[in-house]
């Protein structure tokens, strides 16, 4: 995931068509991911490592922490660009619709939902992100609402 | 968008039940969701950088964000979202990992490397979402001086 924003040509809005969609974005669920994320997050939930916990709850493995739902929809739309500087995040939604577990690698797809300039001539952008595990089962979708900065 | 139905918004003396833990829990309505802390720095914020892949200087660069109208760096918005999937996992578990939504998440005000965040919520009622049942929660990340930085709704099937 460390890839510096200078390194990809920027995302510009006249490139968000509406219903522009980008190419499959796969994103492994490993240990080391989720050891990392439990780290800097601070959420330990037993769900995510302990083995007691997620069998009692009738899971053989254990659960990919939902708040990756935090990282992979951007990374899915910007694969092959960097974000450009000045960006606002106004407004996003999560549904969770079944599990992900640690070891699955989740395919990810972002569309561009609607790309408008309002009436204060800010550029609104809006992606929709779908997540699959590795049964093919959809696990999550997720809308950003952003103000794109140019 | 969902077609949303509040069965009951104000009957505070209704429950519902939601599995925590592996244990069955009454909720009433008006109730508090846990309370987390979190203590925001820099360090923090370059390591939500490295795993989530933004390395906007705004977030990382010290210098520079000086120079922008935040006059300083500023948290990842996402970061706020990770910290509110681990507030409702703590509340509710696998039913959040497996069926919740968090809906309508606004950013408000910018969280900034020294602040003491609190992260939490309250029981509003249950409504139908698609018409499956849901107990609703106002959540939000909330600055030392009480400003909101960040709110929304949380829906946990039961």
């Amino acid at each position: 995931m460390e890839e510096r924003v200078t390194e990809k040509p920027e995302l510009l809005f006249a490139e968000l068509v509406p219903g522009r969609k980008f190419r499959e974005f796969y994103f492994p669920v490993s240990d080391d991911l989720v050891q990392h994320y439990m780290n800097v997050v601070g959420d330990r939930h037993p769900l995510y490592w302990d083995a007691t916990a997620f069998r009692a709850q009738g899971f053989t493995k254990p659960l990919a922490p939902p708040g990756l739902a935090a990282i992979y929809p951007r990374a899915s739309y910007l694969q092959d660009h960097s974000m450009p500087s000045g960006g606002i995040l106004v407004k996003q939604e999560f549904k969770f619709l079944s599990p992900a577990f640690v070891g699955d690698t989740l395919s990810v797809r972002a569309t561009v939902a609607s790309a408008e300039i309002d009436d204060k001539e800010r550029k609104r952008v809006h992606f929709f992100i779908e997540a699959k595990n590795g049964d093919g089962e959809k696990i999550s979708e997720v809308n950003i609402h952003a103000i794109w900065p140019k | 968008m969902a077609r949303r139905r509040l069965v009951n918004i104000v009957a505070s003396e209704r429950t519902n039940s939601l599995v925590q833990g592996g244990l069955t829990v009454r909720s009433q309505n008006g109730l508090r969701l846990p309370e987390l802390y979190k203590e925001i720095d820099q360090e923090k914020i370059n390591n939500w950088a490295a795993i989530s892949g933004d390395f906007n200087r705004l977030h990382v660069d010290p210098e520079y964000a000086r120079t922008t109208s935040f006059g300083g760096t500023i948290a990842h918005g996402p970061m706020a979202l990770a910290f509110l999937n681990e507030l409702m996992m703590s509340w509710a578990g696998a039913k959040w990992a497996i069926g919740g939504r968090l809906l309508d998440v606004r950013f408000k005000a910018p969280i900034r490397p020294g602040e003491r965040i609190k992260i939490s919520g309250t029981i509003k009622g249950n409504c139908d979402l698609d018409g499956k049942p849901y107990t609703e929660c106002e959540v939000y990340v909330q600055k030392p001086d009480g400003i909101l930085a960040v709110v929304g709704r949380a829906f946990v099937p039961f």
